[in-house]
Order: structure tokens, then C-alpha cells, then sequence
């Protein structure tokens, strides 16, 4: 069965960019957590991901980015989340991971590097 | 008042049909009147309460069963009822420890059921090891509208 997610890896000012977009769930996770993996293991500063056009998540693919982003942490970097989906936000606020090395911007103009 | 309507969804466990659950009760909610809001909250409860019967109520079993939808329609709420024929678990230990001495932390953080919690106005769970697990979880229609024209 076809899967409406997709993940795109770019270079923005030298820092790596991870654009999701479609519904990420158990099914999808897989490939997001392998794509993750790659990058936080080459990562020598912040991790970008852009969830703008990220249309649904749930537990399964917030514990895989958590577990990116605590990867990250061990090396002293930060995850930032790109994200103006209220729902989205909410999950990170339940889950109580918005409190650790993950920073939320409602849009890529608002990051200050 | 009226007789609650009944939708039965029978589905392989597997993940890749947990999104043809999402968009039956998408379908189901956006029929009830739900806000977009509460529609985005019931998928994600109807998400995991599939997630979890894929990663924990059949991987004993070489014959996995099948996950088990009922939505029951009144004109005050809508009431799903998730069950598997797998192996059950002790309801009252943690959920979100290890499961099989194998980590689930790393993809599911545990955080399903809180999920569903907060997702949904009311839920329970029953178990049974060796015999399966039914979740029940029901949300308050927003305003009562005829579900079905008579």
C-alpha cells in the first residue's frame, strides 16, 4: 500500500535539513527513522526539520525524532522543529519533550542562527 | 432514543493499514459533525490503539489475528471499541516499560494510551493473557445531529 509520506534531506547555510511531508505514523516511522539515523550520525551542529507541510503524527514518530534528538543531545546539539500545526505542538507538550534540546519555530524566518 | 449505528472495520495487523483506520473514522467523525480539531484528536487515538496491537498483540504468534473496529454512532457520542485475539497484557503494571525485555522506548515512548487519554472525553482497557485486549474510548458529539435520516 503506497504511502503519502516523504523525506528530503538538504543543506541550509551548511546545516542539515530534513523536510517531512504527508502523514507519519508506525508505517512511515520506518523510513524517517532511518533517514534520522544517517544524519544525526554526521551531524557536527543543529539538525532542521521542517514539518510544515508534516499533515499528521503521532507516537510512533515522535518517539523516533525524540530518539534522534536525543542522539543529538549526547553531542551537544539542538533539533529544531519547524511547525505551525497546533495539534503537532500539542503532542510535543504531552509528551513533555518540548522542555529538552528540541527548539520550535512556527517558521523558518524566525531562526536565528 | 434512536437505536446507536454500528460501523465493523476488520483489519490485517500490520502498519501499513493503520492509515485506512484514520480515514474510516476520519470519515465517520467528519460525518458526526466533529470539529477538525476533535477529527484530528479521534485519528490520532484510533492510531495508536492499532500501533499498539501491531507491536505487542500478535508478535508471539505465527497465526496473527486480525485488529477488531467498532464504531457505535448515537447522537451523542461516538464510541470506539479496538480488540485483538492476542496475548494480553497485565493491566495493572506499566504500560510503557519493557515489553519482552526489548526497549519500546526508542520508536513509542509508551506515550500511546496517555495519548488516547487526552485525546478522547473517556476510556478503559481490559486484558486478558492468553486471550486478547479490548479498548473502549468514546468522544462527545459536539452537537446532536440525526446520524441517519429516517
Amino acid at each position: 500500500m503506497s504511502s503519502t509520506f516523504s523525506v528530503n534531506v538538504e543543506t541550509q547555510s551548511n546545516r542539515p535539513l530534513v523536510r517531512l511531508s504527508g502523514e507519519i505514523d508506525v508505517h512511515s516511522c520506518t523510513s524517517l527513522s532511518e533517514t534520522l539515523e544517517n544524519i544525526v550520525a554526521n551531524a557536527s551542529q543543529n539538525v532542521i526539520l521542517n514539518m510544515q507541510d508534516t499533515h499528521y503524527l503521532d507516537s510512533s514518530g515522535l518517539g523516533t525524532i525524540a530518539y534522534s534528538a536525543k542522539l543529538l543531545s549526547d553531542k551537544n546539539h539542538d533539533m529544531i522543529i519547524i511547525c505551525n500545526r497546533p495539534q503537532i505542538k500539542k503532542l510535543f507538550d504531552l509528551s513533555g519533550l518540548s522542555s529538552k534540546n528540541i527548539q520550535f519555530f512556527e517558521n523558518d524566518t524566525d531562526i536565528n542562527f | 432514543m434512536k437505536k446507536p449505528v454500528e460501523i465493523n472495520l476488520s483489519l490485517p495487523p500490520y502498519a501499513e493499514f493503520v492509515s485506512v483506520a484514520r480515514l474510516t473514522l476520519s470519515g465517520i467523525a467528519t460525518r458526526m459533525n466533529f470539529s477538525i480539531e476533535d477529527i484530528e484528536d479521534i485519528k490520532i487515538a484510533i492510531s495508536e490503539a492499532c500501533t499498539n496491537i501491531i507491536q505487542h498483540a500478535y508478535t508471539d504468534s505465527d497465526q496473527p489475528g486480525i485488529i477488531s473496529i467498532v464504531c457505535s454512532i448515537n447522537e451523542e457520542r461516538l464510541e470506539i471499541t479496538v480488540k485483538d485475539t492476542g496475548k494480553g497484557f497485565d493491566v495493572s503494571s506499566p504500560i510503557s516499560a519493557k515489553v519482552d525485555g526489548k526497549d519500546t522506548t526508542q520508536y513509542g515512548l509508551g506515550l500511546g494510551l496517555t495519548f488516547i487519554k487526552s485525546m478522547m472525553d473517556d476510556y478503559s482497557i481490559d486484558s486478558v493473557i492468553g486471550k486478547g485486549t479490548t479498548l473502549r474510548m468514546s468522544k462527545h458529539a459536539p452537537q446532536t445531529v440525526p446520524v441517519i435520516n429516517e
